[in-house]
């Protein structure tokens, strides 16, 4: 994991991006997930606070990992974490009051978001800053991706629209209950099933791939020894 | 012993450094969060006050305290519009506490003798799709009503106020805040509207402006 070359970089983009993405694989942060994503803009708002708490508390967990003794990891991590998570806070609030208003508690909570404290467990605090910052980027945008597509879903379902225009003709009567708490676990349910169907798709692809591979590198012999 | 040193020492010192940077942050985005709030408060004052006026009714703000404007009886600022000497209105902030989930703060603008100029929900935590229906254009119906030319209620309960089925706690919240609102103002009316920054609070209620 803690190779710092290029390829090694790319896995690591993929991976918080899509192949273990915190929301759709690893089911981490329901809380934030759940509760905010009433509408795209929302949803990207509070995906990218996310990215951005990640992203600061990766690269300086990753750059104190050396001198910070194993058994207060948590709570030097914790500190950190809690620290960009306020930073974050003011910033929003300063320079972007309207989402701030809507997001309201939620910012602060990132704080106990499962995903910061896992990644910084998981992955700052064994590998180096640069990985650090690329999965911390890869993982806070795959949560910015997930929480795009259920906030949405929903707010296309519930109430029409999307990021505020209206995008369905009237003839579309919109489904409330998308934009209240049952419509999330709904939409999120049926989103995790159109991944997974995306996953085997994938994995079947590169399953073929991998085996005309082979079967060509076996005929490329052949004629060879013909 | 020199572990338990060692880890307290390191607490310490991750401890002061994000301090430090919380403060800087805090220090530097201070003006902006201030300008922030006050650009949120000009915005609905723009909603609900007259077109016009040549002050600034953020700074011409008197505060007053009453069980009518919010239960716990805060002060609220009196946000006063004119125009050279005459007097547009002032707008203030009502909350209701009886809405469906929670206080909902509504802004509302009333010209001198008692008419409503505007209304505005500047916050609330109502249902999604259901309580959150009742801003623009439902609540333009409070505009040109007084205490007196309507009856403050909603169609359900025989009042003039339209409800939408299914969604009756928050206009009824809603009406019965506007109300108290026009009852504190049409009481206290001359100290409301007194030309000094700095108005005394309402001791004896003054007599009914009309």
């Amino acid at each position: 994991m803690s190779d710092g070359n290029q390829n090694g970089l790319g896995k690591v983009f993929i991976d918080g991006l899509w192949t273990n993405n915190n929301i759709f694989v690893q089911l981490l942060g329901m809380c934030p997930t759940l509760a905010v994503t009433t509408s795209a803009e929302n949803g990207i708002g509070m995906g990218l606070a996310t990215a951005a708490v990640l992203l600061g508390s990766n690269v300086c967990i990753s750059a104190i990992r050396k001198f910070i003794p194993g058994d207060v990891r948590i709570p030097a991590f914790i500190v950190v974490i809690a620290s960009f998570v306020t930073i974050v806070d003011l910033l929003m609030n300063a320079f972007w009051y309207d989402l701030y208003q809507k997001l309201g508690i939620f910012i602060p909570l990132i704080v106990v978001n499962c995903v910061i404290l896992g990644r910084a467990e998981a992955f700052a605090s064994k590998n180096g800053v640069v990985a650090s910052a690329v999965d911390g980027i890869s993982m806070g945008l795959g949560f910015t991706l997930a929480l795009l597509v259920l906030g949405g879903v929903r707010e296309v379902l519930g109430s029409g629209q999307f990021l505020g225009m209206d995008v369905v003709g009237q003839s579309f009567h919109p489904a409330v209950t998308f934009v209240l708490p049952p419509g999330a676990f709904i939409a999120l349910g049926f989103i995790l099933a159109g991944y997974r169907v995306i996953r085997q798709w994938q994995d079947k692809r590169a399953e073929e791939a991998e085996a005309a591979r082979r079967n060509a590198a076996t005929g490329g012999t052949q004629p060879i020894t013909a | 012993m020199p572990d338990i040193l060692k880890m307290g020492l390191v607490l310490t010192v991750v401890g002061l450094v994000c301090t430090g940077f919380l403060a800087l942050v805090e220090q530097k985005t201070r003006e902006p969060i201030a300008a922030a709030k006050q650009a949120e408060i000009e915005k609905s004052l723009k909603a609900v006050l007259p077109q016009g006026y040549d002050n600034q009714p953020v700074v011409d703000a008197a505060e007053f305290a009453d069980k009518r404007l919010n239960a716990k009886a805060s002060p609220v600022k009196f946000y006063r519009a004119r125009k050279g000497s005459e007097t547009l209105g002032a707008a203030f902030v009502v909350t209701a506490p009886d809405g469906y989930a929670g206080d909902i703060a509504i802004m509302m603008a009333v010209a001198p003798g008692g008419t409503v100029l505007g209304a505005e929900i500047v916050a609330h935590k109502e249902t999604p799709g259901l309580g959150d229906k009742y801003n623009h254009p439902w609540i333009d119906a409070f505009q040109g009503k007084t205490l007196k030319s309507v009856k403050w209620g909603v169609k359900k309960d025989g009042g003039d106020f339209s409800n939408k089925t299914g969604a009756t706690v928050t206009p009824r919240a809603i009406v019965k805040a506007v109300k108290r609102g026009l009852e504190f103002y049409a009481e206290n009316e001359a100290n409301i509207l007194a030309p000094a920054p700095a108005a005394s609070p309402p001791a004896a209620p003054a007599k009914a402006g009309g």
